[in-house]
């Protein structure tokens, strides 16, 4: 950030009525911040550090809090559901950011055409963003029902059903269909935008040029996308990463669902382990810190901004 | 080569026609500016050429091969476009390179091309760098390395010059012209700056409507336009055309032919005029008149190397014969010798009070 420069006078401060005019812009722009800064400190900074500190210590409501250490750490690490639910939510970031990502760049293809029909589309696509997650949780649990639609489909083609939410070979796959359908719209809309915002001279260049349908694709339109993607990596892996509440909704947790914030959650809630829970919130935190840096490192190169 | 033909060319966006029934034959090494008012088809032709915006119907040859279907990339032209569409995410070298890499030419020559090109338009400096960190005429030379790295048959420029300041215009026009002296390539150039055209152009298409005005080198639209259009869309400022007496017949001189004088002169059209506005240009001086003609006060222009008078001075203003030009009801050129004697006789009799 760089710092605001505001002139001084050399003879400001000696008149009374240019010194209160000076301390008013030097004190204007830190009075304008504060709302944000002071909403910030209290809902993000403070929990943040309060759950890195109570990670060294074992929490009890009753007799008080006792430092231990790095013992929840390694209570954490030996806990028999940590490291699947690492897994779980390794599985679970990386199929919904190849996915969201590799469909929406798809449908913002698609759509890019202004066609009526593209128009309504665009609409419908969007419509599972804004409908709760509860509703479409039932929604699907009533399609990936024994007897419901995609068994339907399945027994179409002779294949067998599936048990979907309730088996540990499908779970997984089944809330990550439900989060991508869920988020599809939202994320082919941004990166439709960016498409659309590509000059046609530019592909019309390339095609004098005599280049292929997809090497403009990966050589020109892919590279000027790459604010958007860069931009939707981060937030998909940040937010797949913190997923709960469809695996709370959808297994509870079963079925080889579990996932870290579930974990957390259900650490913090039922086994009276809020130190470990403080652990593992803890470890998330920097595991996000990590893929976060690893991506600017390696990716931010190659983001082109205009 | 690279002799372009048009024939029966029609073009609609929707319901809107934008050309219909063109025939048209843009010759082979020429240098060839298609020029006319916004909306008046001349990027939609150069589009269709290039192959990035088909003709409706019709038939197009670039040397005597039909190639309306043939893609763009595989036509052998190349195009320089108005925003010079130059690839922002990859360095110069880059955006000469690429056409050459879909073309699969080694690697090897590919660098030797390049450095030639670049060579040519100043860009050998400039090669690692981003489109974004150049200034707009370097950018304007590396579209035009870009087109030129191809070695095209046919050079497409679409309005190439509009978007550098005054100065630089000027002197790429030169370059422009010295590169095509150079390639003897055809060029298509399209512009709405009629000086660009006049400067630039072996033969200049003059278009309104979706129809070709005329047709010609510079000289001869500028001394013999065949039509009101032409003849008022060239030349800075337009040509003066007024009625005549008999309310159909149009006269019109060029406003550096009038003759200004304190007395009366010898000439065939001669006029009296009051000066309303005098701008001095330097070299000569622009007048606004003020004639009477059937009653009526009419405008005229002129330019003259003539410093020595001032506004609301009563003076002559007088034109020679063949500097005179008539046309009919139609805004088309008379060119019939009888009825220009006509014209002449009528042009006598209505001297100094139409």
């Amino acid at each position: 950030m760089t710092k605001a420069k505001v002139d001084v006078p050399a003879n400001a401060l000696s008149n009374p009525k240019r010194k209160k005019v000076y301390i008013g812009r030097l004190v204007l722009p830190y009075a304008m911040v504060l709302p944000t800064v002071l909403l910030l400190a209290v809902f993000t900074f403070y929990p943040a550090i309060d759950m890195i500190i109570n990670s060294f210590y074992d929490i009890n409501v009753f007799k008080g809090n006792t430092f231990v250490g790095f013992d929840n750490y390694v209570r954490l690490f030996n806990h028999p559901d940590f490291w699947p639910a690492v897994r779980n939510t390794l599985i679970y970031t990386l199929g919904s950011v190849f996915f969201l990502i590799v469909l929406g760049l798809i449908f913002a293809l698609w759509l890019q055409r202004s066609t009526f029909i593209n128009g309504i589309v665009q609409r419908f696509m969007f419509l599972p963003h804004i409908c709760a997650l509860l509703s479409v949780a039932m929604i699907f649990q009533w399609l990936m029902d024994d007897e419901g639609l995609f068994n339907f489909v399945l027994s179409w083609f002779n294949l067998p059903g599936l048990k979907w939410f309730n088996s540990s070979d499908t779970a997984m796959i089944s809330i990550m269909i439900v989060s991508i359908w869920k988020g599809i719209g939202y994320y082919a809309l941004i990166l439709l935008s960016a498409v659309k915002s590509i000059p046609t001279e530019l592909l019309e260049a390339a095609d004098l040029d005599d280049s292929g349908k997809l090497r403009t694709f990966f050589k020109i339109s892919l590279p000027m996308l790459s604010p958007q993607i860069f931009f939707l990596l981060i937030t998909i892996t940040i937010n797949s990463f913190k997923v709960f509440d469809s695996v709370r909704i959808l297994t509870n947790g079963l079925c080889d669902t579990n996932v870290l914030v579930f974990l957390i959650y259900t650490l913090n809630k039922t086994s009276g382990q809020a130190g470990v829970a403080a652990a593992a919130g803890t470890v998330l935190l920097i595991i996000l810190m990590i893929f976060t840096v690893i991506y600017f490192r390696v990716l931010g190169k190659r983001v082109h901004y205009q | 080569m690279g002799e372009i033909v048009f024939k029966n060319i029609c073009k609609s966006f929707g319901e809107t026609k934008i050309i219909d029934d063109l025939d048209l034959t843009i010759k082979d090494g020429e240098f060839t500016v298609l020029v006319g008012p916004s909306g008046c088809g001349k990027t939609t032709l150069l589009r269709m050429i290039a192959g990035i915006g088909p003709a409706t119907s019709g038939e197009l040859y670039i040397d005597d091969e039909e190639i309306s279907d043939v893609p763009p990339g595989k036509r052998g032209i190349a195009m320089v476009f108005q925003n010079y569409a130059i690839y922002p995410t990859m360095t110069v070298y880059g955006n000469i390179e690429f056409g050459l890499k879909n073309k699969k030419v080694p690697k090897a020559e590919r660098k030797k091309l390049i450095a030639e090109v670049a060579e040519t338009v100043g860009l050998t400096p400039y090669l690692d760098r981003k489109p974004s960190e150049l200034s707009g005429g370097q950018r304007q030379r590396v579209a035009l390395a870009r087109a030129m790295v191809k070695k095209p048959k046919v050079f497409l420029l679409d309005e190439p010059l509009s978007n550098l300041d005054a100065k630089l215009r000027v002197s790429m026009r030169t370059e422009l012209i010295e590169l095509h002296h150079k390639l003897k390539t055809t060029f298509v150039y399209v512009t709405h700056d009629q000086t660009e055209a006049m400067s630039m152009a072996d033969t200049i298409i003059l278009m309104d409507h979706g129809e070709i005005q005329q047709l010609a080198p510079p000289e001869v639209i500028y001394n013999d336009p065949n039509n009101v259009f032409t003849a008022q869309f060239i030349g800075t400022p337009p040509m003066n055309i007024h009625l005549m007496k008999d309310g159909k017949t149009q006269i019109g001189y060029r406003p550096e032919k009038i003759q200004l004088s304190r007395e009366q002169g010898q000439w065939m059209y001669c006029r009296r005029a009051k000066i309303m506005t005098r701008e001095m240009l330097g070299s000569e001086t622009l007048y606004k008149l003020q004639i009477k003609v059937m009653d009526k006060e009419v405008t005229v222009m002129s330019k003259s190397l003539n410093m020595d008078f001032a506004v609301d001075d009563e003076i002559y203003v007088g034109v020679e014969k063949e500097d005179l030009y008539y046309f009919d009801a139609e805004g088309l050129r008379i060119r019939d010798a009888s009825v220009l004697t006509g014209c002449y006789e009528m042009t006598k009799e209505g001297e100094l009070h139409d």
